[in-house]
Parts: structure tokens; C-alpha cells; sequence
């Protein structure tokens, strides 16, 4: 909400410098988001009186005029259509300067001398009205210098009002908060409005309230023989610097009485009122309705319709018809001045999807105790702007409520804050916004709350009240009295500490994506329909398609980022990612599992002077896997997969006692084409979840071997057909002497020869050769009884 | 006998060694076994008893004497032929080194980790919940019902009517309190969502929530953990201010401000010439949140906060634009 300081002014007074003021609003909750200063940026413009007005000989769209500017007389050409003999206009006389660039000369116009120019209101930057030339308000005298005039100069703050603080939206709003804090009292304009007695309202127009739940209160009031025009330069000026467009004076003076007491106004034709009558109504059945900026709207029942004899004319505290419209044209007009319940107001607005200045009021509450102030002041403002007849009186209902009580105990508010604060200082500051104690006794008061405050319901907010008058910054800071409890780590938090070290160590750039992925990355990565990552939990209101759904695997958002990174020129990338997934089961079931997600390409360092590094291939990202799970304490295996995605020459699934831990590999080169990756890239989706509840993470001390141990090597041939993982496997069970089992090399000639090497070891003796060659013979004899593996010799 | 003699021989044997092995083939000349001490010691069998004692006494000193030189030359001469060895194969100690692969945190994780790492120290246990929340625990237990104008502050993305992205880390307030009773204190950081895509609004964020409930939890309680907290994130000379502010689930509500870290409250750009910057919002829990989850609200107060884990971390570290966080660039990556 935009606050005009001069405008502020009227409800308080202001001696402080406005940055403290603004300081102190923002310390009251009002957060001042900005303060304008509205400073001239010409020189050398004065107020001059027009005496006479010819027509230009040579020029029917120019005339010629004589101006006094309290010390000489001048010649101005000017093209302007508004100006007439009398009028005070703002003179740039030669030499004066509009702008950096601009400075006025004297100059002949179509043959005659220029000494000068009138300007307008938008040439001054005084506000955005090109329209004609600034006629300048009454109190300006001829010769005034405009520069050093108050016109000249403005200070607007901007007050982010919370959405709880409806009463806030308003210059006298604005200006009870000041008053508190400025120890005033906001005082609202007296006025006395002159009013036609001989004709009387009940005559001239009828009311009536279907139901007051919905409208507890409407006023209407009447003045006839209006004149529509301009308002004058300071409601203009008001407006607009409370961010509002000048309109004409009756549409303009509604505006500002919604400005400056935050009652919303509606102004209908009185003659284009049928049976010359409103009633509010509630909707009972769909219809359609033409609003006046000509779009039809859809009707439903529940809205609050402002209707006359043949039907609908306002979308009640929204917008008014088209019907029923002021116009050019119109010189009688009834005012409408109501409370309508705040949630029918939002539910219609929402649904029709207009929020009005009027509107946004509606919906958070106005004060239905000034419902009738603001009709007064409009009408008492319409009259002084367009002339008329004020028509005695006017058409009210009202259902009164009695403003709410709470009853609150000294103790539970210090209790709350922590505080020692006088009953005297809270009633003090109480009393300050206008939360009056109406009973007291020893233990507490009883508080009256001002029907302006819809934000005051129960006790709390009654803390809130008096902790905000009192200063945050005079609450101490303390330490919470409780019951120390140590920290439980549960083997999640232990297990996720684990991966972070873990990938910190082996050289893992840790990336963070969004949770949402696109249908097209499941159809890109070729997942069957049948397969649970097809079951998607699709947004219905995402922000693109690309994020249209929550992601069911991580790999595709990695891809991009990989290929983000490519190409930037970074082609050696180790990137980890945790992060959740989300499953559809049956309608309002949905799954959340934790993903680990490694993926690596390119190779360790692109070049060094020492040695040049491989690229990386399977192994790595094996090993990265291996590793993990050893520190995890789970037992992992990896056999063939049937990830659709990854290249079958070089992946695999991990299985952790036969149950599916994730998969690894490399992503097929045409699913990489997509992303335009022309490299390798390998990598890895762990189920965390799955991986906690097989893992384990005790740690138990074994006691180190006292007795050497020995080393045989062995070179088999081994057929493809024979994993590797089985031959270890094998040797490792045929005694639990051997404790070791490794691979030293492996190479390819004709047939795989594969070399390993086995450490034997007991805990209770130094093993005899004997002992050691008997199992030796045990090893190759059972390894060559394997259908595929020969003894190498 | 001519001993004299002997001392300037070896003297003269002595002066002709220019290196290491020069010095070993000396010694055996002076020391070895058929050196010249040898000899000389050898003729002193020819002496009669006295002049024998005599003259082995100061053979063996001139002994002892060479022995000593020659060790000396020894190390001199084995130093000399040692630095020309080294120097020989010297190696250029300013090449680059072979530096270990080490990984990088994400910078949100950095900053999620010290922001739990002070929250525990402070005995808050961390609690987590799902991303895909109802409506009713995103919304209308925290006070926030459908026709609530601060439903207006949250765009929030929609899964089915019902069913939504939680907009912020406050449900995990009410499952905890629905699941035990008081005392609570839990800090809950994790991912939130809101339709919002710009430079300073991404769709998916972080946000860490704290909740503490028990008999007598104080508003000055409130003001005396965050500002532990703000002292600890941003250094003990941190200025913070805690002004009033609207959220329905707390109530006072408080929003906490830190003076600017770019201009030190001068005002600028960033903190809008404020000189404060909003880093987190806070509040006392709202009476009806506790009667929502079944708290007796007369028996037991409460507080909780909830804080932007991207904007700490691009205060922090002066980062400008929160998509950087999201583009996951390594030159971006490699600099936490
Ligand atoms: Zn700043």
C-alpha cells in the first residue's frame, strides 16, 4: 500500500524524519518497502495568470495567449484545447529548464514570438496527464515559483501490508498505526454535508437485503444534478501516487474514499435502476452477467448479486454491470456503501478470477462500523466535485454486531513472552491501537476488539498485540528452560554420513536437481508400461512439460546435466546425487524412495605430466559401487541386467541377498545422442532404502592372525561362459583357511587366462607346506572338474 | 729407528688424496696390513725392550693421529661426491604435484549440514516427511483453511485436489506432534515447491523447519535460540533484529532480519536499502495448531521457525542468481 506522506498528514501529525518513521512502521510489522521522494527536475517555471486568449491567424489548432506572471506580461503560443482567460498555468519561461536536455527558448510559432510555454502536468513529472495543461490548484499564486512550491515536492511510502491487516489498507489505516506510535490519536476529516431537505430518499429509491449473513450492512444514498468532469489536481494527484488512474471526478472520488478509509464504493446510474430499487440477493442458479468492461461472466449460486427490478446490476464488492454504469452522460447517481461477508466475496472473485483494489478490501474485512462515515464522505466530496443535489438521508440496513471480548490474564502474557510487563503498560499500549480494557481484575482484563480488527479472535493474538506496541526489541533473548535428552544417530543418519565421507573421498562432485522429470524421459529411456518407474505421479499444474512429472528414476536430469557441463568444456566429470523418487500405487498411494545416483565420464585428470590416465570404463564405476557397499557392510552381487537403457556389453543389476539394489553400467549411445553426449558415459542408481536394511553397520574387532600366512598363484583358462565371481566364490569355500582370494591379471589369447592369487592363513598355527600344497591340489582339482576351466601350464 | 720419518711419509701419502677413493686406497696404504704403520710396527722387533716400548708408543699415536685424518677426509670428500651424485639427478620440485581426487559438497548441503549441525548442538533431533503432502497437513492443520488469504502467499503445485508438493517443511510440525507428545524439539530441512520460476525463485528449494513445544516455552526463548543460531551461521558480530510479521500457524509472529552482509546495513541493491536482510520467520506455535493435533494449548507454549536453506547459502557466499544451485555447473561445484 502506497502511502503519501502530505496525504498522512491530514490523520496525524508527522514530527519525525520519515526514514525513522518508516524504521518504526517496519518494527510494528508494517514493513516499509521503499520510501519515494518526489523532488522537481526543472527550474525556471513560474505560476502565471492568463488574461487573454486569440486564436492564432495562421494556425486554427494554435491560439494565442497573453500571461502575467506578476512582474510582466508575455506572448505564449500554445496548442493546449483546456486553458480559458483566468486560469493559473505553470509558465516555463525562456531559459527554463524541463529536463537535463531541455531547455526553452524564446522561438516564433507559425509567425508570431513565443516567449515560453505552458506545461503540462506530465512535463513537469508531476504525473503521467498529457492531456491539456496543468491548471493549477487555487492556492498557487500568480508568480509563485512552481520549483519551491509544496506541489513540487512528494514522499510516498511503501507499506507491505500482511494479509492479515486488512484494516491497514487505507491512508487512515496507516494512520491509526502512526498515531500509536507517535502517542497521538488519528483523527478522522469532520465535514458537514449539505444536504436537500425537501425531497426525501424513501421516495426516491427502495432497498432491500435477501440474507444479512451474506450483506449485513448497504447503505444507498442519492445525489442528483451532478456535473461529470475533472477532479481536481490534488485528488488526481493522491490517486496516482497511490498507484490508482484518475477517472472522472465521481469515479475518482469513490477511489479516494477507498484510499483514504478503505471502504470500497459502488456509484450506479439512479436512472438506469429499474423500479428505482436495489436489492442484494444470493445467487440461486447459474446465469451469465456483463460487467462493464463488456466480459460476460458465469454466475453461481452463492454469489452476492446487487439487483434492481429487472435483475442483476453489480457482481456484489467485485465489479458493476454494464447496465447500470456511470457514463458521460449521467447527472443523478446512487452510492452504494456495504459490508459483504468477506469469504463469498473471495470464493467469487477467486472463481471469476478479478482481483480489485474493491475486491482484495472486501475479502480481508473492512470496519462495518464506517460503512456510513464513508458514504457521508463520498457524498460530502461527489457534491463539493460535481455540484448537485445531496438527497436527504439515505437507505440503510444494517445488523448491528457488538464487538468481540476476550478475557486474558496478566500472567499468560508475560508466561508468553518471557516478559515483565506492567498491567498499566499494556493497557497503555492497548489502548493505543484501540483495544479498550473493559473489565479488569487482579489476574487479567477483559479487552474489547473493534469490529475493524478481524485479525483479533482469541487471546494470542492479543499477546501479539500489546508484544508488537512493545518493541521485539525490548523482549529479552533467553534460554529455553527443558530437559537436556542426548541426540539419537539412527542407521540412517549413519549410514547417509557414510555415502557423503565416502563420496567426498573418492573425488565425487555432489549435484542437486529438481524432483520432476518429463513423461518423455520414461518413453527416452525406454521403460516397458509394466515397470514401476512407468507409474509416475504426473503435477497437475506443473511449471513445462519438461518438469511435468515427479521424476521416478534420477538418471535423466544427470544426463542433462552432464551434457550441460560438456558443453561448457568440462569433459572429466564424477557427479553423485542423492535424492527421492516418486511412485503411483493405487489412487492416493504414493511412494517416496531415497536414490544414490554416481555417474562418471571421461577419465580422472585430462592430461598429467607423469603419466597420461585411462579413460574410465565399467571397473570404475564397479569399484565405486563395490566400495560403497563394503562400507556399508552389505554384500553385494552383480549379474546380468535387463535395464532397457544400458549398453548389455557392460552393465549389470546389484542384488543384495537376490533382492534388486539398483543397476550399473553405461547408458546407450542413442539415448546419449538425444542429449548430444558423445562420450562414455557410466554410472550407477542405488536403492538406498533397500541398501540400509541389508547393510550393517555394526563394527566388531577380530582379533589379528599371530601366524604367517602363505601365497600360492594360479593361471586357469577360463571360458567366457564362466563369471569370475563364481571361481572366487568357488575357491573361497573350499576351506576357511583361505582368506584372501584375488585377481593379479588377465588376458586374452584364444581362450581367457585368468590369474589368481590365494592367501592361506590359520588363527591357530603356522600352516605347514604340506598343509598348504594339499590345498593347492584341492583347488586345482576342483577348479578343473568346473566345465570351461584348465589348468594353465 | 726413524719415526720422524714415518709422520711425514704418511703426511705425504696423505696429501695426495683429491676424493673419496683416493682416501679408501690411502688408508689401506697407511692402516692396512701391509701399510706403512705395518711396517714400521714390524721393525720394532729389532729394538731391544726400552726402546721398543718408546718407539711403539709414539708409532701408535702417529696411528691414531692418521686414523683420525683420514676418517675426516673420508666424510669430507664421500659428502662432496654425494651432492655431485644428487645434483646429477636432480629433480624439478616445482612441476605440479599428484593430487588426490577429492569430491565437493553441493553448497546446499554444506549449508543444511551447519544449520543441523547448530540445531543439534542446541538438542533439536531432526525429523523428516514426504514431499507429496496432503492439503491437510500442508495447509488446514497449520490454520491455513482453502479460503485463507495466505494461501494467497503460496503457489502451490497441485498432484489432485487434496494432495499437493508441500509449499514448506511446517507439515512436518504436525506429524511430529501428532505422532508424540511434548516435550518436542525437532529441526525437519528438506525439499519444498512452489510455481515459481525466475532469478530469485526456483520451483523446487530447501527449507529447514524447528519446533520446539514444552510447559513453559517463552517468546524471549524464541529470540534467545535464533539469535545462538545467527551468531553461529554468520559470526557472533552478526546485528539481527526480530520485527512482527503474519504467518497462520504462529502467533506473535516474527520475522528475523540480519544486517546486510554486502553493505553492512549502508544500504544497496540486495537488501533494497534496508540495510537488513529477511533471513528466516518465526513465531510462537498458533492455539490452534495445538488444538489441531490434540495439545492441550493451556498446559503447554510453543515456537517454531523455518528458514530458506539457498538464501542462508547465497548470503553466505554471495551468490546472486538461486538457479546457479539448480545448474549444477562444476566450475560453480568446485569453488565449496
Ligand atoms: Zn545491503
Amino acid at each position: 500500500m502506497k502511502i503519501p506522506i502530505e496525504w498522512l498528514n491530514e490523520f496525524v501529525v508527522i514530527d519525525i524524519d520519515i526514514d525513522d518513521l518508516a524504521k518504526r512502521l517496519t518494527m510494528r510489522g508494517l514493513e516499509v518497502e521503499g520510501v519515494e521522494r518526489f523532488t522537481p527536475r526543472f527550474t525556471g517555471v513560474v505560476a502565471a495568470t492568463i488574461t487573454k486568449i486569440a486564436p492564432h491567424p495562421d494556425a486554427d489548432s494554435l491560439s494565442v495567449c497573453s500571461v502575467n506572471t506578476g512582474k510582466e506580461d508575455l506572448t505564449i503560443v500554445c496548442g493546449a484545447p483546456n486553458i480559458s482567460v483566468n486560469d493559473r498555468v505553470p509558465l516555463a519561461m525562456v531559459g527554463a529548464a524541463l529536463d537535463k536536455d531541455f531547455v526553452v527558448g524564446k522561438r516564433a510559432v507559425r509567425g508570431i514570438e513565443s516567449y515560453g510555454m505552458l506545461c503540462s502536468e506530465k512535463e513537469l513529472g508531476i504525473s503521467d496527464d498529457h492531456s491539456g495543461i496543468f491548471i493549477l490548484p487555487e492556492e498557487i499564486s500568480t508568480g509563485t515559483v512552481i520549483a519551491e512550491s509544496p506541489i513540487a515536492y512528494d514522499t510516498v511510502i511503501d507499506i507491505s501490508v500482511p494479509p492479515n491487516r486488512g484494516d491497514c489498507l487505507s491512508v487512515f489505516g496507516i494512520a491509526r498505526e502512526v498515531a500509536s506510535i507517535l502517542r497521538q490519536r488519528a483523527k478522522l476529516p469532520i465535514f458537514t454535508l449539505d444536504a436537500a431537505s425537501d425531497q426525501k430518499i424513501e421516495d426516491q429509491v427502495g432497498l432491500t437485503i435477501q440474507d444479512t449473513g451474506a450483506c449485513p450492512r448497504y447503505i444507498l444514498k442519492l445525489i442528483k444534478g451532478i456535473s461529470i468532469g475533472q477532479s481536481p489536481f490534488w485528488i488526481r494527484r493522491r490517486i496516482t501516487r497511490c498507484g490508482m488512474r484518475p477517472i472522472n471526478n465521481i469515479v475518482d472520488v469513490t477511489n479516494y474514499v477507498m484510499l483514504e478509509l478503505g471502504q470500497p464504493l459502488h456509484a450506479f446510474d439512479y436512472e438506469r435502476l429499474s423500479e428505482s430499487r436495489i436489492d442484494v440477493r444470493v445467487a440461486r442458479e447459474p446465469s451469465t452477467f456483463t460487467t462493464l468492461d463488456s466480459v460476460d461472466r458465469q454466475l453461481e449460486p452463492g454469489d452476492i448479486l446487487i439487483c434492481d427490478g429487472s435483475g442483476p446490476v453489480a457482481i456484489a464488492g467485485i465489479m458493476g454491470g454494464e447496465n447500470s454504469e456511470i457514463t458521460a452522460s449521467t447527472t443523478n447517481m446512487a452510492l452504494e456503501s456495504a459490508y459483504f461477508n468477506p469469504f463469498s466475496i473471495r470464493a467469487t472473485a477467486r472463481r471469476l478470477g478479478i482481483r480489485s483494489e474493491a475486491s482484495l478490501r472486501f475479502e480481508k474485512g473492512i470496519d462495518i462500523d464506517n460503512v456510513g462515515y464513508a458514504a457521508d464522505r463520498a457524498m460530502f466530496l461527489m457534491h463539493q466535485l460535481g455540484g448537485g443535489t445531496v438527497i436527504n438521508g439515505q437507505r440503510e440496513i444494517f445488523e448491528k454486531r457488538e464487538p468481540r471480548t476476550i478475557y486474558i490474564t496478566y500472567s499468560n502474557i508475560n508466561g508468553l513472552l518471557g516478559t515483565h510487563i506492567s498491567h498499566e503498560a499494556m493497557t497503555r499500549a492497548l489502548r493505543s491501537i484501540e483495544l479498550h480494557v473493559m473489565k479488569e481484575n487482579e489476574n487479567g482484563f477483559t479487552i474489547t476488539i473493534p469490529n475493524f480488527r478481524h485479525d483479533i479472535s482469541e487471546a494470542a493474538d492479543v499477546i501479539e498485540e500489546i508484544s508488537r506496541v512493545h518493541g521485539f526489541e525490548h523482549i529479552p533473548d533467553t534460554s529455553p528452560v527443558a530437559v537436556l535428552k542426548p541426540q539419537k544417530l539412527t542407521n540412517k543418519d549413519r549410514s547417509l554420513n557414510i555415502v557423503r565421507e565416502y563420496c567426498l573421498g573418492t573425488g565425487f562432485f555432489e549435484i542437486i536437481n529438481f524432483s520432476f522429470f518429463s513423461t518423455k524421459d520414461i518413453e527416452l529411456f525406454r521403460i516397458p508400461e509394466n515397470d514401476e518407474r512407468s507409474r509416475y505421479v504426473p503435477i497437475m499444474n506443473p511449471i513445462s512439460r519438461d518438469w511435468g512429472v515427479m521424476r521416478t528414476m534420477m538418471m535423466p536430469a544427470i544426463l542433462k546435466c552432464i551434457a550441460y557441463n560438456l558443453n561448457r568444456g568440462s569433459k572429466n566429470l564424477r557427479f553423485f546425487e542423492k535424492g527421492k523418487v516418486f511412485f503411483q500405487g493405487k489412487p492416493h498411494d504414493i511412494r517416496e524412495e531415497t536414490i544414490l545416483c554416481f555417474a562418471l565420464t571421461g577419465r580422472e585428470k585430462e592430461y598429467f605430466w607423469k603419466e597420461k590416465y585411462p579413460d574410465y570404463d565399467y571397473f570404475d564405476i564397479k569399484g565405486i559401487v563395490e566400495g560403497l557397499m563394503e562400507q556399508l557392510g552389505a554384500n553385494c552381487e552383480f549379474s546380468p541386467t535387463a535395464e532397457p537403457f544400458l549398453d548389455q556389453r557392460c552393465s549389470a543389476d546389484i542384488k543384495i541377498d537376490g533382492v534388486k539394489a539398483g543397476w550399473i553400467g553405461s547408458i546407450r549411445d542413442d539415448i546419449l545422442k538425444v542429449y548430444e553426449i558423445e562420450q562414455t558415459i557410466y554410472c550407477a542408481e542405488l536403492r538406498f532404502d533397500i541398501i540400509l536394511q541389508k547393510g550393517n553397520l555394526t563394527l566388531q574387532y577380530k582379533p589379528i592372525p599371530r601366524f604367517p600366512q602363505a601365497t600360492r598363484d594360479f593361471s586357469f583358462f577360463v571360458d567366457d561362459a564362466v563369471p569370475i565371481s563364481a571361481v572366487v566364490q568357488k575357491i573361497k569355500d573350499i576351506s576357511p583357511l583361505i582368506v584372501s582370494v584375488g585377481i593379479f591379471d588377465m588376458f586374452r589369447k584364444e581362450m581367457r587366462s585368468v590369474s589368481i592369487r590365494v592367501v592361506f592363513q590359520s588363527f591357530e598355527e603356522t600352516l605347514t607346506d604340506e598343509r598348504v600344497n594339499s590345498l593347492q591340489e584341492k583347488i586345482i582339482e576342483e577348479m578343473t572338474n568346473i566345465d570351461g576351466i584348465s589348468l594353465r601350464v | 729407528m726413524d719415526i720422524s720419518g714415518l709422520k711425514e711419509k704418511i703426511k705425504s701419502e696423505i696429501s695426495r688424496i683429491a676424493n673419496a677413493d683416493d682416501a679408501k686406497q690411502v688408508k689401506v696404504s697407511i692402516l692396512g696390513r701391509k701399510g706403512i704403520v705395518a711396517e714400521y710396527l714390524d721393525k720394532l722387533k729389532t729394538l731391544d725392550k726400552d726402546q721398543r716400548r718408546d718407539a711403539g708408543k709414539a708409532i701408535n699415536e702417529i696411528k691414531s693421529w692418521a686414523d683420525g685424518r683420514l676418517g675426516e677426509l673420508e666424510k669430507q670428500f664421500g659428502e662432496i661426491e654425494r651432492r655431485k651424485r644428487e645434483a646429477a639427478s636432480r629433480i624439478d620440485i616445482t612441476m605440479p604435484g599428484t593430487v588426490p581426487l577429492f569430491g565437493r559438497k553441493h553448497p546446499i548441503t554444506i549449508t543444511l549440514e551447519e544449520i543441523i549441525r547448530i540445531f543439534s548442538s542446541l538438542g533439536f533431533a531432526v525429523e523428516e516427511g514426504p514431499d507429496i503432502e496432503s492439503e491437510h497437513y500442508n495447509f488446514e492443520a497449520l490454520n491455513i483453511p482453502s479460503d485463507h488469504p495466505a494461501r494467497d502467499m503460496q503457489d502451490t503445485f497441485y498432484i489432485n485436489p487434496g494432495i499437493v508438493l508441500r509449499t514448506h517443511t511446517s507439515p512436518v510440525q504436525i506429524r511430529t506432534m501428532e505422532a508424540k507428545l511434548p516435550p518436542v524439539k525437532i529441526i525437519a530441512p528438506g525439499s519444498v515447491y512452489r510455481c515459481d520460476n525466475d532469478i530469485s525463485h526456483t520451483p523446487m528449494f530447501h527449507q529447514v523447519e524447528g519446533l520446539m513445544v514444552d510447559k513453559s516455552v517463552r517468546f524471549s526463548d524464541l529470540k534467545g535460540i535464533l539469535t545462538i543460531f545467527i551468531h553461529e551461521m554468520f559470526g557472533p558480530d552478526t546485528p539481527l533484529r526480530f520485527r512482527p510479521s503474519y504467518f497462520p500457524f504462529t502467533e506473535p509472529s516474527a520475522e528475523v532480519d540480519i544486517g546486510c552482509v554486502i553493505c553492512r546495513g549502508e544500504g544497496c541493491r540486495v537488501c533494497k536499502d534496508t540495510g537488513w536482510l529477511e533471513i528466516l520467520g518465526s513465531g510462537m506455535v498458533h492455539p490452534q495448531v495445538f488444538r489441531n493435533v490434540g495439545y492441550d494449548q493451556e498446559e503447554i507454549t510453543g515456537f517454531a521457525f523455518g528458514m530458506g536453506v539457498e538464501r542462508i547459502a547465497m548470503i553466505k557466499f554471495g551468490i546472486d542468481d538461486i538457479r546457479q544451485f539448480y545448474y549444477n555447473d562444476v566450475r560453480f561445484l568446485a569453488q565449496f
